[in-house]
Order: structure tokens, then C-alpha cells, then sequence
């Protein structure tokens, strides 16, 4: 076992300010040590604390609380004189090299200064300096040069050079190279590794470039809200990391900008919904549509996982034909599935690039979950549903929804011109979509959903009769963020994501004016879509804490009145069916409640057995009467297995 | 396919009292095509943001610049011309965001100004500018459009710089290392951004970065420059996993990886020459370490493959 030249223990850095009396942890009790002759790298993104833990670390700022010990000594209650001995042993690499270099000083003087303030002769400096020179590749002409007279790669060479002057144990090296060429900064990474042999050197660094850290280090340490999320051998963290913000942070990095090798050829915002384009575009939306994420738990408990062969054994009669289970997953374009039983993942599935993590558009399945949010808010006395949507939101007055009730909404009883017609170029839809962005704007058109909005109107009279209709969805919401004053997001993220245990971070998209399109913009994993079913098939309870509440639950399973209901198609589907609450009732013998949206997305509940199913799809067109006819005959031999 | 802008031969000189101190353009040949974009990589001081300002008409008196400059609609365009067409057609984002805005005027005048050149009616500016922002994700446009310049952070600045350049709706962006002033993360989510916009407005682009594998990533075909001339050049994805000329090879092997063993980068041996005037045969020769005896002489650019290779060891 090496010895330890650095240990961090318990250090915590606060910052307060007069705005924030509280303080802001910039370093939350982090302990670590570091080896002789290692090398620490320090990742996360800007603002996670990195440096402000450096600054603690090497004395440069004293920590609120914990300690620090260099070579076994604190720094903490030291004399000057001594204080200045041991910080002898440290030497500093900073960002910015020609900022960081005394532009009045020459190349010789700037090396010097720490040698000089360690109270050495000229003599020992002058041959000091010539060696370092030397080491760090630089010419002996240069000595006399100031610091604009040389390239981004000399100044880094003689910021190298300085931090070595006293002969230091640790060097922290705070992003070394980001300011440098990439060829520059392939010779300053060669010349740190010979140094680091040459001098017995430890590091320290930090860099947001995880090429760098991970060539460098020996160990990473991954640094998110001023905590160590995870600290392990370099190799195993990059390769294979635990913490889901580690997965993220790695993700996001080797998908710097968007590599265009991806994107299937024929790609435009017209064509991206239509098989087999949607095949990509479903998993990517984030990439070329604008979106706002929706962050999940921090520290999500783990989902209990006992597969069930006898699944993938079913076989399916559905329109005069029979089908094996993997048979009918690829008949209905299937991108992944995710089956839960009492609560325990049961079978999983992913195809077409699909992974355990990646998300996935939910489209219209985006409602049953804003139905929830509301749930919430009711139970919370912040919105009133049984309130005009108009005496919310009062640019709405004079269209469809000035008078409609919020719960009308909920249930999809106004009474509208409005063509949910996903064909018609010509339909209120597709207009829907043109100002969700989610289709090209025709020269002249209007951006936003609040302008397009506000242009429909009124048809009959509410409450009387279902009508299914998006804008609905992209009303509530709209209200539900200006009430609360919360961005939709943010919302979901805090009152479902977030204590459900949701693993993986989701998204929504947004409209020109940064408007949440509500009616079918949520991305998420196919896991997470099964744990908030399974969170409604627990009557909204999860790990002991009532997340929705139980009437709501109840009043959804009951369904709408059998007269609002009495609409035809709804009848044909579902006979005694209804619409609750952004959910569809099936009213039958199983009881099942589900959400779903075009191209095959689904989350279905089945009480009876205590089945949840979150699947996606990438079908060829938006609907079809015999892919739900297939859907509904595979979901319900999984129930009765 | 048809293309934007095509560049040939395109020569600057810098000239003092008649006297020609430094050719750092020698003939760059490029063609950008519509929609698409086209990467420009190669070291600090090879060429790249000269070769933007030249297409721009950006230089100062003391440049002296031939060859010939070709738009799509306008065909051949003199210096005259591009005063009218930059900044309407053709728009660039610059490097430091912080320089390219004036200080003394709010951002929100500043976009008025821009706006202002289009014919639309004031009442529809305010939309315009509303919409724009929000579309680069500037979604409190209120105080955006109310700050001076020093009041946003870089991110933020850069941003608002590409919702300015994109308010005429331009055929083609060039990008002059729209990221390298700012903290990585930020920048990284600036360079997204940037690409969906592409995809949502259909621009073609002229990325220009010194960092390789960003240019990897997002260009469909890559220019790599050396010296005032395109040395190695094809579709990316070919030029990037079979580079053929020495500097594009030693351009790849210096970026670090976890599979590569510490003290080991491959890092190209002494500075790009600083005066190009009089050069005589290969300009990579001093630092190339496959030198040949041919090598005394230019090499033309001879089609190899896929890419165009302007290196005597191409033909072996």
C-alpha cells in the first residue's frame, strides 16, 4: 500500500451571501485520499464544485469544516513561516496560461518568484530555473521572453515549469489543457506523464474533458452538487459506471453535439413521425426538437427484477391468427417493453437501438400524466377543477375553453371545432402541430400553442358529450405552470419523477415560446413509464408515501358517466368504456385503465392481476383499428398468464 | 447536389507599402453544399478564420485577395457585393461572443437593429425577436433583451449571437470556434444547438475548429488545412477513420483516450511556419515524419479513393 500525501476528511466549503442566509454548499463532506505517485481526476460539470473543493484542498481557501492533511500536517493554525514550508510541497497549474503568467514578468522571473520567496540565492535559482527550462521543453533563448511573445503551449510549458520550482510533492492541475490546440495539448499530456515520473509527482486534476481525465488518471472521482456521486479505478468508472448521473455525464459527453452519421436519410420535421423514420426520431427528439428535462430521483431505490420465461412462451389469437409472443412484438413495430407483476419486473425487451436507459416519445401517453399532476394540485387546494379554464387563464375568454370547466378538460367533454385528424394536412391537428414545432411552418404562420390556442372555438355545449381532443392537454398544461408558477418540467420532475424513483432523466418538448407541449411531448424510459402504472395500480402510493392521491385513483377506475360516454367509436372499442382524467376505461371484466398515444405507445394497468405494461412502438401510421386490436389481445394474455 | 458557396483559389496576401510580407492563403479550394455542412480543422494559424473573413470581404486594406468567390443565385461575387449579401444571406458567428456584441447597446437593441433590415412591421419585430430567443433557448427573453452585453454569462451571449445571425434566415452559417471561448459544458450544449437549428432551418453550415473530433462528430465532409491550403479532404466519415496525409494522421493520434497508454500521444514535432511567402514544396515537410526526397517538390491534390490527398506518399 502506498503512502498517503493528501487526505481530505468530512471537508465542507459554504458560501453565504446576503440573499442566501443559508448558505450555498459548494463542498458537501467529501473525504478522500490521495496516493504518492497517483493520479486524481476530478470530472462534473461547471458548478458541480471542482474547483472549490481543489481550493479547499490545497490551502488556497480554508474549508467551512473537515480537515486536510498534506504529508501529515494540517495547514490549518500554522505560523506564516510554516504555513509556507509545507505549502512549499504543492505546486499550482491553472486554465488560462498566459492569465496566469504576470505579463511584466519575463519567463525566467515568473519561474523564479516561488524560489525566491522560499529565500534561495540567484546562484541556486538561476541553475534551478535552467533545469526546469530544460524539463518542460522549453530553450534557454526563451528566458528572456514575456509571456505575449510566446504561444498558448510555451506559456503552459512555464506554468509547468513554476509549479515545479520548489520541488512539490501534489500538483493540481486545473484544466490544464482546455485552452490549447489539440496538438498542443497531446505534448503538454506527454510532458505531464515524464514529469510526473521524472519528479515522483502526485495529481490532482480536474477537467470537464473526459478524454483527458480518463488517458490520465488512475482514478475518477465524478463530483455532482459538491458530493462524490462515484470514486473508483478509471477504467471501471468510464467503462461501466454505477451512478446514473455517471451514465448521464458520460453519455452527454461522447454525444458532444450530434453526430450526423445517425440521422436516417430522408430526415425532416415533416417526415419524422411516419415509419420507419420514427424509428430514430422517437428515440431522439431531444436532438432536433427543443427540450426542457425532466430530472429524476437522485438516488432512485432499486426495481425488483424476476423474469418470467413462461412469458415469452404465450401465444396470441387475435384477427384469425395466431401469434407467438415474439411473433406479435415484431408484427407491432415493437422499440421496447417493460412488464411488471406485484410490483416486480417480470420481462423486459428492448429492440432498435433501445436500451434499459434510453428514452423514448410517450406522444399522446403524455396525458395520463399530467392527469396525475393535477390530481396533486387539487388535493393541494392550489387549482380548483371544477373552475372555468377562463377564470384561470383569461386569453382564453373568448375561445372553446373560456367557459369549459378544467374537469371537462380532464375528461375530454368540451365541445370544440377541432379535427383530431393526424392525415389531414389541413385538420386543426396538424395546425396543433405546426405551433408545437413539430411540423414546418408554412410562410407566414404563427409560432407558439398559446396564439394557436386562443383561435378555437366553441362547437355545442360542454360536459355533454366525449371528444377527444389534444389541445386540451396543451391548455391544462399551460394553466397548471402559470398557476403554480412552476414550469411544467419542473412539475413533473418534483411531484412524480422524482418520488416515484424514476431512474432515468426525462424530457419534454417545447414550443417557440418555451411552452411544454402537454398533449404528447414527454420522453422517457420504457422502465420508468411501468413504475408510474405501477404507481397508480398502487392506488398512488409508493415506499409508504401517498404520491397521487387515492380518491383521484378511484374516481379514474370508475371512469365518466355512461351518457358523456355514448359516443360510437368509444362504444365499438370499449363497450360501457369511458374517458377519466386523461386515462381511457375499458370497463371490462379486468377493470383495466390505460393511456395511450399514436404510432403504439402504451402504459396499461390491469388491477385483476396486478399487471402494468409500459410498451413502445414505432408503427407505420399514427392509428390503426387492428394494431389496437393487437395490442389489447397481447396485453391481456400477459394479464391472464 | 447543388452547392452554396464554391471557393477557388483563393489567395491573400498581406501587403506593406507594396511589399508582400506574408501569403497565409495559397490557393484554398472548397465548395459547401446546400443544407449541409463542411468542416474546417487544422492548427492555430493554418488559415481557418482567414479564410472566413476573405469569403466575408472582412479583411482590412492592407489584404490583398484573389481567386474567385461563387454564391449560389448571385454566381461570381466581388467585394462589392458582399456587403450586401453578408449578414442577410450569409451569416458568421464568431469566436468570443464578448467582442462580436457592442457594449454600450442593449442586446435587444441590438437584435432590433438586425431585425429592422428586414421589411416587417414594428408590431411583428417584437415577435420576431420573442420567438427567435426562445428558439436558442433564451426563454426569459424579457431580461435578455433588456441586458447590455456584460450582463449574460458567455453561454448565454453566444446564444442570443446565433438568434441575431439567424433573424434573416441565411443560406449559409459559418461558425468561426463558436465554442472555444466558453466552458466546455456550455459549449457543448451551444454546438448542439447549433445543429438543431440546422436541422430545423435547413442551413447549410462552414464549421470551422481546431478540435478534431468535434468536427468528427458534426461536419458531413471535413477540409483539414495546413499551411494556407487544404491538404487532405473527403466526407468525414471516411477521412476521419482512413486519413491518408501525415498532418490529418497526427492531428487523430493526439487526441488522449483511455486505450491509449499515458506519455504516449502522438503529438506533431514544431509550429505551423509563420510566413508563407516564397514556400517552396511540401509546406508539412519540416515537421512530417514520412519525408520522402520528393517531398522538395508540391504535391498536387490527387484523388485517392474518396478523399483528395495533397501528399507525395498518397500514391503508395
Amino acid at each position: 500500500m502506498s503512502e498517503v500525501v493528501m487526505s481530505i476528511s468530512n471537508v465542507t466549503k459554504v458560501f453565504t451571501t446576503r440573499a442566501l442566509k443559508a448558505g450555498f454548499k459548494a463542498v458537501d463532506s467529501i473525504s478522500i485520499d490521495l496516493l504518492k505517485g497517483e493520479i486524481l481526476g476530478v470530472v462534473g460539470e461547471s458548478g458541480s464544485g471542482k474547483s472549490t473543493l481543489a481550493r479547499c484542498a490545497f490551502g488556497i481557501t480554508p474549508p467551512t469544516s473537515g480537515t486536510v492533511e498534506i504529508l501529515g500536517q494540517t495547514l490549518a493554525g500554522k505560523s506564516r513561516k510554516a504555513t509556507r514550508e509545507l505549502r512549499a510541497n504543492l505546486g499550482f497549474v491553472f486554465q488560462d496560461p498566459a492569465g496566469s503568467i504576470n505579463p511584466r514578468m519575463s519567463v525566467r522571473d515568473a519561474i523564479a518568484e516561488p524560489l525566491m520567496l522560499a529565500g534561495e540565492n540567484t546562484v541556486a535559482i538561476d541553475k534551478r530555473v535552467e533545469l526546469l527550462l530544460d524539463r518542460v521543453g522549453l530553450a534557454a533563448s526563451q528566458l528572456r521572453r514575456k509571456s505575449h511573445e510566446l504561444s498558448g503551449g510555451q506559456c503552459q510549458r512555464v506554468a509547468i515549469a513554476r509549479a515545479l520550482a520548489t520541488n512539490p510533492k501534489i500538483v493540481l492541475l486545473d484544466e490544464p489543457t482546455s485552452s490549447l490546440d489539440l496538438s498542443v495539448q497531446a505534448q503538454i499530456l506527454n510532458l505531464l506523464e515524464e514529469l510526473r515520473q521524472g519528479f515522483d509527482l502526485t495529481y490532482f486534476i480536474i477537467s470537464h474533458n473526459l478524454d483527458v481525465v480518463s488517458h490520465l488518471s488512475d482514478r475518477v472521482a465524478v463530483m455532482k452538487d459538491g458530493k462524490f456521486v462515484e470514486v473508483g479505478d478509471t477504467k471501471s468508472v468510464i467503462t461501466n459506471p454505477t451512478h446514473v448521473f455517471t451514465r448521464e455525464l458520460i453519455s452527454t459527453y461522447s454525444r458532444v453535439g450530434l453526430d450526423k452519421r445517425e440521422i436516417p436519410v430522408g430526415f425532416t420535421l415533416d417526415s419524422w413521425q411516419n415509419g420507419p423514420l420514427n424509428r430514430w426520431a422517437f428515440q431522439n427528439v431531444e436532438k432536433f426538437l427543443p427540450t426542457a428535462i425532466i430530472e429524476p430521483s437522485l438516488n432512485p431505490p432499486s426495481i425488483p427484477v424476476a423474469i418470467d420465461s413462461a412469458i415469452e412462451a404465450i401465444e396470441i389469437d387475435v384477427a384469425d391468427q395466431r401469434f407467438t409472443f415474439p411473433e406479435l412484438l415484431a408484427d407491432l413495430d415493437t422499440d421496447s417493453i417493460v412488464i411488471m407483476r406485484k410490483g416486480v419486473l417480470v420481462y423486459e425487451k428492448y429492440f432498435n437501438e433501445m436500451t434499459v436507459n434510453s428514452p423514448h416519445l410517450l406522444q399522446s401517453v403524455s396525458k395520463s400524466i399530467l392527469g396525475a399532476l393535477y390530481a396533486i394540485m387539487a388535493q393541494k387546494a392550489v387549482i380548483d377543477v371544477e373552475r372555468t379554464i377562463g377564470s384561470y387563464l383569461p386569453e382564453l375568454i373568448n375561445s372553446a375553453f373560456g367557459k369549459a370547466t378544467i374537469s371537462q378538460a380532464l375528461d375530454m367533454s368540451i365541445s370544440i371545432y377541432f379535427s383530431e385528424d393526424y392525415l389531414d394536412p389541413q385538420s386543426e391537428m396538424t395546425r396543433l402541430d405546426i405551433a408545437a414545432g413539430w411540423r414546418s411552418a408554412p410562410e407566414g404562420t404563427d409560432c407558439g400553442l398559446r396564439p394557436f390556442l386562443k383561435t378555437l372555438r366553441i362547437q355545442d355545449e360542454h360536459g355533454k358529450a366525449f371528444q377527444y381532443c389534444s389541445a386540451n392537454t396543451d391548455v391544462l398544461a399551460w394553466l397548471i405552470a402559470e398557476v403554480t408558477g412552476i414550469s411544467y418540467p419542473e412539475l413533473v420532475s418534483t411531484y412524480l419523477w422524482n418520488p416515484m424513483g424514476a431512474h432515468d432523466r426525462a424530457s419534454i418538448i417545447l414550443d417557440c415560446q418555451g411552452l411544454s407541449v402537454g398533449n404528447g411531448g414527454i420522453s422517457t424510459s420504457t422502465r420508468d413509464l411501468a413504475l408510474f402504472g405501477q404507481l397508480i395500480l398502487n392506488s398512488g402510493c409508493f415506499n409508504n408515501n401517498q404520491i397521487i392521491p387515492q380518491f383521484w385513483i378511484d374516481e379514474t377506475f370508475a371512469g365518466a358517466s355512461p351518457k358523456v360516454a355514448s359516443v360510437d367509436y368509444l362504444q365499438a372499442l370499449h363497450p360501457g368504456g369511458s374517458y377519466k382524467n386523461q386515462w381511457w376505461i375499458t370497463a371490462s371484466q379486468s377493470r383495466e385503465i390505460y393511456g395511450v398515444g399514436i404510432y403504439g405507445q402504451y402504459i396499461w394497468v390491469d388491477p385483476t392481476s396486478e399487471t402494468v405494461i409500459a410498451k413502445f412502438s414505432s408503427l407505420e401510421v399514427p392509428v390503426d383499428a387492428l394494431h389496437s386490436r393487437k395490442h389489447m389481445a397481447l396485453f391481456r394474455a400477459i394479464g391472464r398468464l | 447536389m447543388n452547392s452554396v458557396l464554391k471557393i477557388t483559389q483563393l489567395e491573400v496576401d498581406f501587403c506593406l507599402n507594396g511589399v508582400i510580407m506574408n501569403s497565409p492563403l495559397r490557393g484554398m479550394n472548397l465548395e459547401v453544399k446546400a443544407g449541409k455542412t463542411l468542416g474546417i480543422v487544422g492548427e492555430t494559424g493554418c488559415g481557418k478564420t482567414l479564410t472566413a473573413m476573405a469569403i466575408m470581404g472582412l479583411l482590412p486594406s492592407t489584404a490583398v485577395v484573389r481567386g474567385d468567390i461563387e454564391l449560389a443565385d448571385h454566381g461570381r461575387v466581388t467585394a462589392v457585393d458582399m456587403a450586401r449579401i453578408r449578414g442577410e444571406e450569409i451569416v458568421m458567428i464568431f469566436q468570443n461572443p464578448q467582442s462580436a456584441f457592442n457594449p454600450i447597446f442593449t442586446i435587444g437593441e441590438q437584435l432590433k437593429m438586425v431585425a429592422k433590415r428586414r421589411n416587417i412591421a414594428r408590431s411583428e419585430i417584437e415577435k420576431l425577436l420573442i420567438s427567435r430567443l426562445t428558439s436558442v433557448g433564451l426563454n426569459d427573453t424579457k431580461r435578455v433583451l433588456a441586458s447590455y452585453p456584460h450582463e449574460l454569462s458567455g453561454g448565454m451571449l453566444q446564444r442570443a449571437m446565433i438568434a441575431m445571425s439567424l433573424l434573416s434566415s441565411p443560406k449559409l452559417l459559418i461558425a468561426d470556434e463558436p465554442t472555444t471561448a466558453l466552458d466546455a459544458t456550455v459549449g457543448d450544449q451551444v454546438l448542439r444547438l447549433i445543429q438543431e437549428l440546422q436541422i430545423s432551418e435547413g442551413f447549410a453550415m462552414l464549421f470551422i475548429s481546431h478540435d478534431v473530433s468535434a468536427v468528427g462528430k458534426t461536419s458531413d465532409e471535413i477540409a483539414v488545412v495546413y499551411a494556407g491550403k487544404i491538404v487532405e479532404t473527403g466526407p468525414t466519415p471516411v477521412v476521419m477513420n482512413n486519413p491518408k496525409h501525415p498532418y490529418t494522421q497526427g492531428l487523430l493520434g493526439a487526441i488522449p483516450s483511455a486505450d491509449k497508454a499515458r506519455g504516449t500521444l502522438v503529438a506533431i514535432s514544431g509550429n505551423v511556419p509563420s510566413k508563407l511567402t516564397g514556400l517552396v514544396g511540401c509546406s508539412f515537410v519540416e515537421r512530417c515524419p514520412m519525408r520522402i526526397d520528393r517531398c522538395v517538390d508540391e504535391p498536387p491534390m490527387v484523388k485517392v479513393d474518396e478523399h483528395s490527398v495533397a501528399c507525395w506518399r498518397s500514391e503508395q
